[in-house]
């Protein structure tokens, strides 16, 4: 049974590598250089390491949300982005149940690095497949 | 603000599904079902318009100067592999915000797909972008 204050299980990414940047990048046509151009993100300080998307930021959360309630269940996904995730990275895409009502669930979710900071947060509502 | 883009269909392919799956770090998906991560480009692209051309619409001093404030994204039922999806959208809102450090304007856009005439999902995105003060 599923209960406010449940933790969801994690889903580890132990190392965001760069050619899934670049691939999304073509995928998406995104002429952003910060994905896929190390000499870009020199100039912002951070040593040449690309910035993960956004998106696939948010596929680390909906791979833990699939994993748990199987790959239906995501309802509302509500994101933001309080800092970058960049290449080489750890993070966990973890969360804990807010509300439940009837076969619906409401979650706290982000991505987490092990120093603890979440450069993702948000809120998601899932339905309830698996108890 | 107010405007609308030009609409049109967009379908996942599985070629894509199999690559965005991949890139995202998530195992493959049964029965046709897409990466719920799709709802990023799909409805973009299946509106008309690319990301290159939003930049330019918000009139972006360069394509690395635009970074992302939040998603709100629903699914009002599961997306599909080979499906038509009809994609519908506007910007909803474009404002200047400043922070005495940094000025950016905040635009909000919002997408809807559809099946036929039923709902399928909707994004509102908020992009930042950033403005030399």
């Amino acid at each position: 049974m599923i209960a406010v204050g449940d933790e969801l299980p994690e889903w580890v990414m132990p190392q965001v590598r760069t050619e899934p940047m670049q691939t999304m990048a073509a995928l998406l046509r995104d002429p952003n250089p910060v994905h896929w151009d190390r000499a870009s993100t020199h100039s912002r300080g951070l040593d040449g390491r690309l910035i993960n998307q956004g998106p696939i930021n948010v596929g680390y959360l909906a791979n833990m949300l699939m994993a748990w309630q199987g790959p239906e269940c995501i309802q509302r996904l509500r994101t933001q982005f309080p800092d970058r995730v960049l290449d080489g990275d750890e993070v966990r895409a973890r969360g804990v149940v807010t509300d439940v009502d009837g076969d619906s669930a409401v979650c706290d979710v982000w991505l987490e690095r092990p120093d603890g900071s979440r450069p993702v947060v948000g809120q998601a509502t899932i339905r309830i497949t698996r108890s | 603000m107010g405007h609308r883009f030009a609409g049109g269909e967009r379908t996942i392919e599985h070629w894509e599904n199999f690559l965005l799956a991949e890139v995202c770090g998530g195992e493959q998906l049964p029965d046709g079902l897409a990466h719920p991560v799709h709802l990023f480009h799909v409805p973009i692209d299946g509106a008309g318009v690319t990301i290159g051309e939003l930049f330019d619409l918000a009139e972006a001093e360069g394509p690395d100067r635009v970074g992302l404030e939040s998603y709100d994204w629903e699914w009002f039922e599961p997306l599909q592999e080979n499906i038509a999806y009809r994609c519908e959208g506007q910007v909803l809102s474009a404002a200047r915000r400043d922070d005495g450090e940094r000025a950016w304007d905040e635009l909000v856009f919002s997408i809807d797909l559809a099946d036929g005439d039923r709902p399928v999902a909707r994004v509102t995105n908020t992009w930042q972008i950033w403005r030399t003060r």
